[in-house]
């Protein structure tokens, strides 16, 4: 039993930094834009996390530096694809790369640390328990006392939905997707939509990035973020950015962590257990793709 | 093609300008910063030979990265192809017992082997089902760099180092150098005129430009684009998986943790800057390695952290692929006021 529950708090543990990023990447994937920059907002992110919470001594501090730091890197995003009119595939390769470049860097100078930065004084988020929930006699342990940042990505995820399906907002949000033409001339310059969803972005992916850092670990390592953006964007691709189902999505990847955990005890070398993410990822995009395949036969071959 | 050379040139003097700005923002000297970047990398045969050296395997990346781009596939995979490459090249150098003549062009088909069948990987997962390329290179190379790790530290490590790593390859498998600079320039330059008579001269070449610019007109105009694709892939990555071989052979002769570790995302970042275009990417690949080549020393006399490079390699892309179009429009509006001036007016109406 305590197996399990270890196992869907890894799960969940690990769903919570793909979810928010992807839940960022969804806003900008309704508004049309090819932003592939969640995984560079990821690791700043990270790292403003932990600036946050090495100078303020508090984790609030980081989480807020988090969310600024990765909205920064949204606005070089605003600036250069939205202002500029640069590629979005470019500005985003390039922020990545530059995402790296800036956080080795600030780490090896502000810090004088290469590869890590671990300290006592850095304040992990702390975990939640709720009191009636708690007492819940099976899912008890499960739904109470987990970590904060993965019931805000609980609240995120209803939120983004509420957001993009029931507001103005929303509403012109995927207007700017469908036809950001038909939207400049309604008034409402597709620009400034986009920018703004590039900002949601940048927030969610900042919390995602303090969940990587400040969540169960207390430490920042160079290129923390490890693929988990790359891994957001194949969530979006695959449930066509859709709150519910990342969320779904989300899970799945984290129980393949949380697999890749428990297949470690039974002797399965951990480089191997560590592939079981990204072989997930590769099924799922297998069966996405089967999906697709017999959805386009079958309207093409018309009824009976 | 000198429209995109000055394009490129206003657009690095102006992101050295802004590096400038933010060494100056903590209190470093840029001037002194970028003469140490130059002494270390060009001013003399030493230093010119450890940046040629180390532009083999970001010239490489770059041209796999930019012949894919500009084919249509898009082929992100290079960090993974690019170790697998070196793996094999290196598994080879373990245990190939031949003579030097003949074991080096061996090692080198090995290793563009390694690459080819990663890549491969990913085409045929792309023909067979569908599956985006773009996402299962990106997984691969995860994948690759774990399944790498656990090669070096499993059946191929060597007992007694104390970090993960392989035993040296055989002394024949080692590429020579010849005064001081590597022989894998002679591979590297091989290689870069290969892939460009192939690319610009070549019936096969001119069909994957067709298809990068509209895989449409190219399918209707008779090319057979699914097989191209997976030609292309193949040999994308097998480029990459050269330049890990020669990474390895030119360089550790073994395989170590974290061998190349940046090289090959560098190498995606060159095609980009370069738009694609082959002696565009060489030209940048030499002009990051000289950058990244100066940085140690750039640390050692002006105490610049060497990581301040991928901050202005970063922001050297940035700058010259948005200032691209800017710059493009504004050469344009210039020649057209400078030929409007030079045309003689016309006679007034009686």
């Amino acid at each position: 039993m305590r197996i399990l529950i270890g196992l869907i708090a890894g799960t969940l543990s690990g769903a919570t930094p793909i979810l928010l990023a992807a839940l960022g990447g969804a806003f900008t994937y309704y508004a049309g834009m090819f932003n592939i920059a969640m995984e560079g907002m990821l690791l700043v992110g990270a790292f403003c996390a932990v600036l946050g919470a090495y100078f303020f001594q508090s984790w609030m501090a980081g989480v807020l530096c988090a969310v600024l730091g990765a909205s920064a890197m949204a606005a070089l995003f605003i600036l250069f694809a939205v202002v500029l009119k640069t590629d979005e595939f470019v500005t985003g390769i390039a922020l990545n790369l530059f995402a790296v470049g800036a956080t080795t860097y600030l780490l090896r100078q502000i810090f004088d640390v290469k590869g890590s930065l671990a300290d006592p004084r850095l304040q992990a988020i702390p975990a939640v328990t709720i009191p009636l929930l708690h007492d819940v006699p099976v899912l008890g342990p499960i739904l109470s006392g987990q970590n904060l940042m993965i019931y805000v990505a609980a609240l995120a995820t209803a939120a983004s939905a509420y957001l993009i399906f029931r507001t103005r907002f929303g509403l012109r949000l995927r207007a700017a997707g469908y036809n950001a033409a038909s939207l400049d001339s309604s008034g409402v310059p597709a620009a400034r939509v986009r920018a703004w969803a590039l900002l949601i972005c940048g927030g969610l992916c900042g919390l995602g990035g303090a969940f990587l850092s400040l969540g169960y670990v207390r430490l920042f390592a160079e290129n923390m973020s490890a693929g988990r953006g790359w891994i957001s964007l194949a969530a979006i691709i695959l449930v066509n950015g859709h709150p519910g189902g990342l969320a779904l999505i989300a899970l799945l990847f984290g129980f393949s962590d949380g697999l890749g955990l428990l297949l470690q005890s039974a002797d399965v070398p951990a480089q191997f257990t560590g592939m079981v993410p990204y072989l997930a990822t590769l099924l799922a995009l297998y069966v996405y793709a089967a999906r697709r395949a017999r959805a386009r036969a079958a309207r093409l071959d018309g009824p009976g | 093609m000198p429209r995109s050379l000055w394009t490129g040139l206003a657009g690095i003097l102006v992101a050295l300008l802004i590096g400038a700005g933010v060494m100056l923002a903590q209190g470093y000297n840029p001037a002194a910063t970028y003469a140490a970047l130059f002494e270390f990398s060009l001013a003399d045969a030493d230093s010119l030979a450890t940046t040629l050296k180390n532009a083999i395997p970001l010239i490489l990346t770059g041209l796999s990265a930019s012949v894919a781009f500009a084919s249509g596939p898009v082929n992100l995979g290079q960090p993974g192809q690019l170790v697998m490459g070196a793996l094999f090249a290196t598994v080879g150098g373990l245990y190939l017992p031949l003579p030097a003549p003949l074991l080096i062009p061996a090692l080198l088909l090995l290793a563009m082997l390694g690459g080819a069948l990663w890549a491969g990987v990913a085409a045929l997962l792309r023909r067979a089902f569908n599956m985006s390329e773009f996402i299962v290179t990106l997984m691969l190379n995860s994948i690759a760099d774990l399944f790498t790790f656990w090669a070096i530290t499993g059946p191929f490590a060597d007992p007694g180092a104390f970090s993960p790593m392989t035993p040296a390859i055989q002394p024949s498998g080692w590429l020579p150098e010849w005064g001081g600079f590597s022989s894998g320039l002679l591979v590297l330059a091989l290689a870069a005129a290969a892939i460009g008579f192939v690319f610009q001269r070549w019936t096969a070449g001119y069909e994957w430009r067709l298809t990068g610019q509209n895989a449409l007109f190219a399918r209707l105009g008779g090319c057979n684009i699914d097989r191209n694709f997976v030609t292309v892939m193949l040999v994308t990555g097998a480029l990459a998986g050269l330049a890990g071989g020669l990474v390895v052979m030119a360089g550790p002769h073994r395989f170590l943790k974290g061998l190349g570790a940046n090289y090959a995302w560098d190498g995606v970042m060159i095609a980009v800057v370069a738009n694609n275009g082959l002696p565009g990417t060489v030209l940048y690949g030499l002009f990051f390695s000289a950058l990244q080549t100066g940085a140690l020393g750039m640390e050692l006399i002006t105490a610049v952290p060497s990581e301040f490079i991928q901050v202005l390699q970063a922001i050297i892309v940035l700058v010259v692929v948005a200032s691209r179009g800017r710059i493009s429009a504004w050469l344009d509006a210039w020649t057209a006021r400078r030929q409007a001036r030079a045309r003689p007016l016309a006679p007034a109406p009686d």
